[in-house]
């Protein structure tokens, strides 16, 4: 079966693939930190704080589509929690935008401002891993000093989460073949779990036999790997681009907004 | 000088008393291409684990003279590389090249070594410009010899393959019986498709209910309808079907 991988745009090259991904990854995190930190009552400067994301999805030739995509997809939990502002907080607020100003709720600015961060917070992150290999990330993360138990357990993940997918649609794919009218909920539900079961136990066989292909291959509890990782001119170029992004924003363009 | 691999009255049980294997008694020429066969549940796959040193029954095993014991074990696993039935179970490291180098750092190679090993094994299976590829981006043809790759990498004097064409469309299938022709390791081979088992080994060993029902050159065996039909097998076209 055919997935859509999130990574998908991560085997292209561009000048923003070829960074280094522990620099990626600090960038975006900083990044996602100083995003979340801006104040509620202004979205108008998250549209600035885009354009950076925006930046890097454009270098990387990753289509906007793509990116727009995927946010809507992980977009529900967060519509729930920020359409729910408006009802808690309906302290009355003057928002203004250039020359327009109109009378709202802070309620509604914070709702804007949660779905604003979340865009493009989720934007940044989609920039990461759509130009990152996820194997240059691990490499990447590891070296900055994460567990190596996590990541050898990220490792895994990433290379058995579509295995599993495929099989739950193998599964459901079986039961709608001989599920001919609705069964009721207990039944429904014992059926699902049986399921779930099913899954859980091949899942085991899996992990016994990958026990073996590890084994078979010298495996001794220690996990080796060749690191390719090398911080580059470009990425202290990049790095530097970044900083100067973020504090330009900080110091002149977010005094002039409020 | 010791044989590839020698095994003398192994027998075993699965935990729920099944019997797997019954007296098996097998010896394996260093070079020779050997095929299992025999129907589903006949114990091919068991006796690739037990090889391995993965199960251990009564009876001796000793992989190029050397007997499977806890101590041996590492030295056994560098000499004989298993490649497991289901090519997702085998490469399980996110991307192809760290999924080839991941014995030959295991035997404590320099990376140098390494990468010219990765290259090498790569390059045998027709792979050399996929190294970056993760595992789920390659096709089902080149996830299989992907896999033997992972084993050509260790360098070692046996391989044992477990089901190596199932699945396989013929073009791809074709490919693998080319690449196993080129191996100069010995090759331990179980199948169920005889067209496959005719073209890749030149001894073949058939197996029914654990026991050694039939041992000898691929074309005696084979061409032995009766033989074969009595233990739910068929003639491949090579030799008469």
């Amino acid at each position: 079966m055919h997935h859509a991988h999130i990574d998908k745009f991560a085997y292209q090259d561009s000048c923003v693939h070829r960074l280094d991904s522990r620099v990626k990854f600090i960038i975006v995190l900083i990044f996602t930190a100083v995003v979340i930190s801006l104040p509620v009552t202004s979205p108008s400067i998250l549209a600035c704080y885009a354009v950076g994301p925006f930046t890097f999805l454009v270098l990387g030739r990753i289509p906007i589509r793509f990116a727009l995509k995927h946010i809507l997809a992980v977009s529900p939990f967060v519509l729930v929690l920020a359409l729910s502002c408006p009802l808690y907080d309906k302290t009355p607020f003057t928002a203004a935008f250039g020359p327009f100003t109109w009378q709202t709720s802070t309620g509604w600015m914070r709702c804007f401002t949660i779905l604003g961060k979340f865009i493009v917070t989720m934007l940044a992150l989609i920039a990461l891993v759509s130009t990152t290999r996820f194997n240059d990330l691990l490499t990447g993360l590891q070296r900055l000093g994460l567990p190596k138990l996590l990541i050898i357990q990220l490792g895994f993940l990433y290379r058995y989460i579509f295995i599993l997918i495929d099989r739950a649609h193998h599964i459901l794919r079986a039961r709608a073949g001989r599920k001919l009218k609705n069964l009721g909920a207990k039944v429904e539900m014992k059926t699902a779990a049986a399921m779930l079961g099913s899954l859980f136990v091949r899942s085991i066989d899996t992990a016994e036999h990958i026990n073996i292909a590890m084994q078979a291959r010298g495996f001794d509890r220690k996990w080796r790997t060749i690191s390719k990782l090398q911080i580059r001119s470009s990425d202290l170029l990049f790095a530097v681009t970044a900083a100067s992004f973020l504090l330009g924003l900080h110091f002149f363009v977010r005094p002039i907004l409020h | 000088m010791s044989k590839a691999i020698e095994i003398e009255n192994l027998s075993y049980k699965y935990p729920d008393g099944t019997v797997a294997l019954s007296n098996i008694t097998l010896s394996v020429e260093h070079g020779q291409a050997l095929a299992l066969i025999g129907p589903n549940g006949a114990g091919k796959s068991t006796l690739l684990l037990a090889m391995a040193g993965f199960i251990k029954g009564s009876g001796k095993v000793l992989i190029d003279g050397l007997q499977i014991n806890r101590k041996n074990l590492k030295k056994i696993r560098t000499s004989l590389g298993s490649c497991l039935e289901d090519p997702d179970d085998q490469l399980f490291m996110p991307i192809l090249f760290d999924d080839v180098a991941f014995g030959p750092l295991n035997m404590g190679l320099e990376a140098e070594q390494v990468k010219a090993r990765v290259a090498d094994a790569l390059k045998t299976v027709g792979l050399a410009n996929m190294a970056d590829k993760a595992p789920h981006h390659l096709s089902a043809g080149q996830k299989r010899a992907a896999a033997i790759a992972t084993i050509l990498s260790m360098s070692p004097k046996i391989i044992t393959l477990d089901e190596p064409d199932g699945s396989l469309d013929p073009r791809n299938r074709n490919n693998i019986i080319k690449l196993l022709a080129d191996l100069p390791q010995t090759l331990i081979i179980t199948t169920s498709n005889m067209d496959f088992a005719a073209a890749v080994a030149d001894r073949v060993v058939l197996l029914d209910n654990g026991r050694i029902i039939a041992d000898g050159p691929a074309e005696k065996i084979m061409s032995d309808s009766k033989l074969m039909t009595d233990h739910g097998l068929e003639v491949p076209a090579k030799f008469g079907k």
